[in-house]
Parts: C-alpha cells; structure tokens; sequence
C-alpha cells in the first residue's frame, strides 16, 4: 500500500472511531479524559460565575448606594492613569525634549503640564513615594530612609516591613517546628489615598508602587513594589557561583559558593533561608543544582530540581522555579535565573536573588494574595523582589553592563505587560504603576553621561554607550502607547519621585564627625569596622547612618546616649549645621553639602521622634559615601566614587525635584509629591481628609467638562 | 484478536473482574501519562492552563467590572477550546491502541457467560424474508431449545430460546437450505472470552463488537446474535459497568503519576 493511501487509510479509521464510537470508544485514556472532564469542568465554574457575577451586580451597586459609596457622583474624572518613573529627571527631560529624542513627552508638555515636582526630605524614593501615596510629610507615616537604627544597639533594620519567625513553635529534640507563618509587619503609617477611593467604591489597580509591602486591605488590586524582600529576607542577595578560587567576599548584596567538579559535571547550590527547622541557629537550606559544560559549543546544560536546560555564555535562562525543602510539609517556593558567565578555563555563574514566586508566594506580595498568582499565570513567573534589578552585581563587576542591561529590561518588559493589562481591567477608577527601571538605570549608567566621571575614566568619549538617552526614549515610547489607551476623560499623570545628579565624589560623614571631634574611636583606634564596631559611644555626641540620617548621642533615647536633649541638643544641632553647611571638598573646591535641615523645620507628625535629627543634602555631585551609610569610619572625608553606582538623588532635596507631566492643564507652579494624594481624591469628588499635607492642584479638564461631575457610573 | 488466554475465576474470595479493571487502570493510566508526556507541546499546554486559569481568577478579581467578567468568560471560552486542541494531538497517538484495548478488555469483562440451565435467545438474522420459513437450528449434545422458533418478518429474524444443560463451549448451527452457519456459545462459570455476535461483512463492526470469523458472503444470514447478560463488578461496595471503573480508576491513576512524573495534562 502506498504511504498515501496508508495515511488515508489511518486517517479513516481515526475519522471512524471518533465519529461512529461505541460508548466505551469515547474514552482514549487518562489524558484525554482529565483534558476533556477539566475543560468541562472550567467552562462550567466560570459560566456560573459570570451568571453569577452578572446578576449580583446590579445588587452590589445598590448596597454601595445604600452605604453612601455614591461612586463617581461629583468625579471630574472617570480614571486616572499614574505612570510612576522612579528617579526621571526634569532637567534631562528638557534637554532630551529638546533633542527631539521624547516626542510624546513633549507632546503632553504641549497640550498639558510639565512642571518639576518637588520631592521629601530626603529625597530617597521610600521616603518620597510614602508621601506621594499618603499625601502627608515623613513625620505622619514614618518613613525617613530605607534603614532605621536600634537605639539599643546603634545597628540598622529595614524601615518599611519587619519580618519575624512564627509567634509559637514545637521544640522536638533538635528540631524546632514553626507553628505558624512568618509574621509581618509594616512600619509605614498613614493611609493610601487609594484606600479612601475603594471606600468610595472606585475601583483601584496599584502596581509596584513602592512601600506596599506587606499588601494592605483595600478595594482594589495591588502588587507590592520596593522593599519587597527575596526568600533569604533580605533586600537581594545575588549568588556567584565560581571555580575560580578567592576567598574574597562581597561587600553586601552577594554571596560567592564554589563549583566542585564531579566527574565531567560541575556541582554547586543556591543557598536559601534560613532553616525554619533548626531552630535559629542560623542553618541556610539550599538547592544543588549540577551543570555539564560544552566548551566546544561555549554553552552549558543545567538540571536544577526537576528542570533542565541550556545556556550559551553570556545568556539568562528563563525563571526557574526552586524549591528549598527544610523537612516534610516545610518547603519555601522561589524562582531565580541563571546567567553563564564564563564556560572556560573557569566556569562562573550569576545567579539572581532567589524571587519570592509570585504564582506560589510563601509571603504576601499582592492584594489580594491571588492577584500575584494571576499575573504569573497570565504572563508567566515575574521579579517580585522589590529592588529586583541586581545593581550589587554590577557594582562588584560580576555582571557587566550588558548583562546588568539586559536584567533591568526583561524586569520592565514583565511590568509593561501587567500594565497593560491593569489598564484594560480598569476602565474606570485608579491606575497606578510605578516602573524603577529608570531608577536603576541612571544609578548605574550616569558616569557615562559626564565628561570626567571617575567611574568611567579611561572609557573613549565614542565608545560610551548612550544607556540613559535610550532608556529615556525608551521610556517615552511606552507613554506613547499608554497615551492611545486612554480617552479625553481619563487623567494621565506621569510623576517622578525625584530627579538625579552625579555621584563622582563620596563624603563621608563619620570620619568628618570624628576628625571634629563629634564621634569618637575606643583607644588606639584611628578607623571602625561597620556598624561602629570600633566607636566609643560614651564619647561620641553625634553619628550618621544610611543615606541622609544625621543623629544626636541623645540620652535617654540612644542606649548609651551622652547628649542632654533640650537646650545642650538644640545647641550641638546649629553648630554642627553652621560647620556642616557648605563643607567645601579640598580637590574639587566644589560644596560638598549644600544644606543641613534640622527635622523639626522639615517635619511635623506623630513619628517625627523616630526622625534623624538633621537631614543633610549634599552637594551636586557628591554623596554620602558608601562607608559612611555602613555606619564606617575612615581617615578620609572626600574620595572619588569608582563604583558603577554613579548616579545618585540622595543629595540636597532641593536640587533633585521630580517631574509632572499630565495630559490636562495644571494651574499650579510649584508642584510637590505631596500634593497628588489630595489631587487625586479631588479630581474623583471625594473630601479630603483633614490630616493630609498636601494641597489639591486645580485641574483644568479639557474637554470642557471641568465644573461639571464625571456622569455617575 | 484472541490475544487475551481466558481467565479463570479465582476461588480466593477475590473479586477476580475487579483486580483486573484495577491492574489494567494503574498500567494505561501510567502508560497513557507516559505517552501524553511524550507526545505532547508540554510547555503550550502549561501555558494554555495557566492562562485558563488565570481567565478565572479574573472573574473573582475583577468581579465588580462587568466588562471584565463577560470579556474574560469569552477568553475561558477560547483559552479552553485552544488547551482542547493542545491535548488532541497526543489524543491521536494514544485512540488506536486504546480503542483495541477496551474492545479486548470488554470481552472479557463486558458480559457474563451464559450459567448450566439457563435459558437464552438465539437470534438469527437473515438478508431475505423468504428464507425465514427455511431456516433450522442444529444443536450440539447439551443444549436444547426450550420453545418453539419464533419468526420476526419485520426485522428478518428467527428467535430460539435455548438453555445448555452443563458448562463448556458449544458451537451451534443455524441451518439455511442445506448450508450451515456456527455460532460459539460459552456456558461457564469464570471469566471468559465471550462474542456475542457473529456477523457478516461489516469489518468495522466486526472489529468491535465480534470475536468470531465473519460469516460467509451472500449466504443468507447477516448475523447471529446471543444475548449475554451484562456484567456488573462490584467496587467499593457500588456496582459498577467495567468502563465505567476504568474510567475513574484510570484517572485517578493518571492523576497519581502526572504529579510524580511532573507531566503536564
């Protein structure tokens, strides 16, 4: 028989067995029958549940009536669209505007408003979009930095969230078994003006704004942004798996673990948590994982878990699910990637912080928790951790500026789509995205736009890659399709928390405070280790820790606090403003720090005690060096920055105002972050809650409809 | 196709029939998952279900937008019809076999052999009216008819009640004229390969529903036709059809083995 008539033939008998079955043909097996039963059984739930949602909604408007939710009744607006861009700059702006390189920035600047908008006190994006959500100063939500010290012991933790172990455990011998999840705190106070919009019954959809973590309760949905910690709990640590052998650590942000070679593969781990079975001592669980090099082909197949692939030097493999397993019915759920670095004569592999899985997210990463699950099903496994673009990595030269490229954007591409789909989801009512990759970007990539950056000395002018012209044109064309999304009667803010400046200079602070005689070192000591390890506290009157935070040695508040608060604290603040203020760098002749502020002028709220005791901004060009934010004192007050790190904001607040652009006329000339809050509830007819700082702009809608209410839904 | 030697009805107080549907459901649901595994777009289908599931999750999340809830009703309806679609492929790879299978295992275990004593109906099928009148039976030493044949013009049929006196395999004979057709009768007790019909041309047919030789062309009768009872196996203290429990213990099979393999269905 011919192979045509053969396949006629099989073509046929299938036709007739599927077409003609005897009742017990119907079944082909397991797979056909779970594919059928679960089609079926889908199609079935969501029939009922659209009937189901069809009909009970009529009645659900009703009982938002009945409970004076009156949505939309006096809305000048029937959506806002809130396109966060952490760190857009207003000067780069203008200058790339001008370049003809933003063509729907200038667009919107035509036809509507483009003002800078003034940031916080700092301006440091937790402390800065705190106040954009809440509409109130750092003093009322509590927010001064990315860390806080313990007055106990003068050591940092993170601001926003705090995470413990489970409230109760069972001890069995040596095994401790957790009764209970994690439990999770958060620290930022004040109250989102998206909640006071769901209470109104206006729908809300919040993406990756920062400081939502943990998730709050609202009417709407939200996906948590920065701070959002990685499965270790902490704010990323990557993992440099090498055969190269050193026994140097990194600075933060890392871990190195060697490459055993076992046979012809290679072995190696990704450490995880910390065992939630031992008890505390500290114990990390890990997943092996093996790799086989093909140095011929210059690629590499991986078997981690249960799955397998391939990467050529110098590709990222997709997310892999991991699974750190501490004992039966104990596992943690991540996903990380895999980046092959180099094949030969050594083999190293870049592996990204290990993500909380945001399909099975063992900690609370979304509101609802299923609106985590829903976008990784609907677009697959997504970077959840809140500073998920790995700059440590690039800082400690184990990605390079391709790779580290490469991260930040296949990260952004995950939040355009999710973006997207919010927008079609929310046709009416609030959506607001923030996107860091602007952030990132310009912190690792600004010493290619200055002329002299010490970062980036002995790199050609021509050879300098134009990363931040692109991402800003990059960023413009993803206004562009947002801007054919909406109508005339949806709201487009674009907003910045703050802008940018160089970073080519370090100051650091504590060894200033030292060489004045403010802070002072045990016997023999001329330098401490981090975390003044080697500080005389009953000695020292002053110290600085994180970005901006300066602090007094107050008694009775610091552990071993030395300065009398009152008349004795208010004094040793204006002399340290009067020294500090204008502290010129001997090399460059340049104002190191062109401000002190002391937190009583700059805040006022219930949480102000938790405050530094002066903010200080520093100079264009200079910040807090990256030994002094450890809390580490050195001999050397001003040195050169030579880190990729060299953008930075964490300066002189007035000197790094944001941008606002919106599609509607704004009448008001100085604009700051924490008016959009009020502005917002107003353009949506709500009153404004008598607590907040911030003072509503007067919006023009142009299409006519300003003094007339958005037509009640 | 008598691949499948007869099976002896065990004396262990085991429910022989049972066993086997069990044994045969953990196999092929193995075996299928194996095969689904293989043939099929293992990361389409991952994707299909996650984007079926998260259609739903929508309807939940999204609950209050009316737009949402009808658009992502029309997306479960296609993201449904796109996951069927997926799993027809490996549905190709595994129906032949399948099919071969149930139609073997239903002859073993879709009817119960006829018991000594018990009375049946012969029924013979003839392509001619006229030939109603001709036709006679021919019974082996045993068995015996217990009425006079009943003739059924409109369907061209000829009825024998027939009762065997003890347990084996007979082979009767219909007599046309002077040709004879011989139809196997099995009076037993165990589990026996049982054919109930006898049929003439009708490949198709005859593949799935007759384990006999097909009965000579243009020679009168179209089929010869015994009514076995239908068997009924108990499990879990129901009564079950046999493909029925197939069915569900195959299943649940499949379902055991696609978690521990990791095979998406």
């Amino acid at each position: 028989m011919s192979d045509r008539r053969r396949l006629i033939a099989c073509f046929a008998f299938l036709t007739l067995i599927l077409l003609c079955p005897l009742p017990s043909h119907a079944y082909a097996g397991p797979g056909a029958g779970f594919a059928v039963l679960s089609s079926f059984w889908t199609l079935f739930v969501a029939f009922l549940y659209s009937v189901y949602a069809f009909f009970v909604w009529p009645f659900r408007q009703l009982f938002r009536i009945l409970r004076r939710r009156k949505a939309y009744g006096k809305a000048q607006i029937k959506r806002a669209v809130i396109l966060g861009f952490d760190g857009m700059d207003p000067e780069l702006t203008e200058r790339f505007i001008a370049q003809g390189r933003l063509p729907n920035l200038a667009k919107l600047r035509g036809q509507g408003t483009f003002r800078k908008l003034r940031t916080t006190y700092p301006a440091i994006s937790p402390v800065a979009w705190s106040t954009f959500m809440t509409g109130v100063n750092p003093g009322k939500h509590n927010i001064y930095d990315f860390l806080a010290r313990d007055l106990g012991s003068y050591l940092p933790y993170l601001s926003s969230a705090e995470i413990k172990g489970p409230k109760r455990t069972w001890k069995i011998g040596k095994y401790t078994i957790p009764l209970g999840g994690p439990r999770i705190k958060g620290m930022r106070r004040g109250t989102p003006f998206w909640h006071w919009l769901g209470e109104a019954g206006i729908f809300c959809s919040v993406l990756r704004v920062p400081v939502t973590f943990p998730p709050e309760k609202f009417s709407g949905v939200l996906l948590s942004g920065m701070c959002v910690p990685d499965l270790k709990g902490s704010q990323g640590t990557f993992c440099f798996c090498t055969t190269r052998a050193s026994g140097d650590k990194f600075r933060e942000g890392g871990v190195r673990v060697a490459i055993e070679r076992v046979g012809a593969r290679y072995a190696s781990y990704i450490p995880g948590p910390e065992d939630p079975l031992a008890g505390g001592s500290g114990q990390e669980l890990r997943v092996h994982f093996e790799i086989y090099p093909d140095p011929g082909k210059n690629q590499a197949r991986f078997s981690v878990d249960s799955e397998t692939f391939h990467l050529k030097v110098g590709e990222y493999s997709d997310w892999i699910p991991v699974k750190f397993k501490a004992g039966v019915g104990f596992s943690a759920h991540g996903i990380c990637r895999f980046y092959l670095k180099e094949i030969s004569p050594e083999l190293e592999i870049y592996v990204t912080p290990v993500n909380i899985d945001p399909g099975r997210p063992d900690l609370p990463i979304s509101h609802p928790v299923t609106y985590s699950i829903y976008l990784a099903k609907l677009f697959g496994p997504y970077a959840t951790l809140g500073l998920a673009e790995d700059t440590w990595a690039l800082n400690e030269k184990v990605l390079d500026d391709e790779a580290f490229l490469a991260q930040c954007y296949g990260n952004h591409e995950d939040r355009e789509r999710m973006l997207f789909d919010a927008l079609e989801k929310t046709q009416q009512g609030l959506c607001a995205c923030v996107f860091d990759t602007t952030d990132r970007v310009q912190h690792m990539f600004w010493r290619y736009l200055e002329e002299d950056h010490p970062a980036a000395r002995g790199v050609p002018r021509d050879q300098r890659p134009t990363v931040i012209q692109d991402l800003y044109a990059r960023m413009d064309e993803l206004i562009g399709r947002v801007m054919k999304e909406i109508d005339e009667q949806t709201l487009l803010m674009i907003v910045s928390d703050h802008g940018f400046k160089s970073f080519a200079r370090c100051v650091n602070l504590n060894a200033w405070l030292h060489q004045n005689g403010y802070l002072a070192l045990k016997p023999g000591k001329t330098e401490s280790g981090d975390w003044f390890e080697d500080v005389d506290w009953p000695c020292t009157r002053a110290y600085t820790m994180g970005l901006n935070g300066l602090y007094l040695n107050l008694k009775g508040r610091e552990r071993e606090g030395i300065v009398e608060p009152g008349a004795e604290a208010e004094s040793l603040k204006d002399e340290l403003r009067r020294k500090l203020d204008g502290l010129v760098d001997p090399e460059s002749g340049r104002a190191g720090i062109t401000g002190v502020f002391d937190c009583d002028a700059v805040y006022a709220g219930p949480y102000v005690d938790n405050a530094p005791d002066l903010i200080v901004g520093y100079g264009d060009g200079f910040r807090a060096s990256w030994d002094s934010v450890m809390g580490k004192v050195t001999t050397q007050v001003f040195e050169d920055n030579l880190k990729a790190w060299s953008g930075d904001h964490c300066i002189d607040p007035r000197l790094v105002p944001g941008v606002l652009f919106c599609n509607h006329k704004i009448s008001e000339e100085k604009p700051a972050i924490v008016d959009v809050a009020p502005t917002i509830l107003k353009l949506f007819g709500l009153a404004l809650p008598r607590h907040l700082d911030g003072r509503p702009w007067t919006v023009r809608i142009s299409t006519g409809t300003s003094a007339e209410p958005y037509p009640a839904s | 196709m008598a691949w499948l030697p007869s099976v002896p009805m065990g004396s262990l107080g085991i429910n022989v029939p049972s066993g086997i549907v069990a044994g045969v459901s953990l196999v092929i649901g193995l075996l299928m998952v194996i095969v689904f595994g293989y043939t099929s777009d293992q990361g389409a289908i991952r994707i299909a279900k996650d984007r079926l599931k998260a259609h739903l999750l929508a309807l939940r999340l999204f609950q209050d937008q009316i737009h949402v809830v009808l658009r992502s009703y029309g997306r479960i309806v296609l993201a449904t019809g796109h996951y069927l679609r997926l799993a027809f492929k490996p549905l190709l790879f595994v129906i032949v076999p399948m099919t071969f299978l149930i139609v073997q295992l239903d002859r073993y275990l879709g009817s119960v052999p006829l018991s000594a004593g018990q009375t049946f109906l012969l029924k013979a099928r003839m392509d001619n009216p006229d030939v109603l009148n001709e036709t006679s039976l021919k019974l082996p030493d045993g068995v015996i008819t217990t009425a006079p044949a009943v003739h059924v013009p409109t369907e061209d049929e000829v009825v024998w009640r027939v009762v065997a006196n003890k347990e084996g395999d007979y082979v009767v004979n219909v007599q046309v004229a002077d040709q004879l057709f011989a139809k196997r009768i099995t009076v037993a007790s165990g589990l026996p390969r049982l054919s109930s019909v006898r049929l003439r041309g009708k490949f198709w047919e005859r593949i799935f529903r007759s384990a006999e030789p097909a009965l000579p062309e243009n020679k009168f009768v179209e089929a010869i036709d015994v009514q076995y009872p239908s068997r009924d196996i108990e499990f879990l203290g129901f009564e079950w059809n046999w493909i029925w429990l197939f069915f569900v213990l195959s299943l649940a099979a499949g379902f055991l083995f696609k978690s521990i393999l990791g095979i998406e269905i």
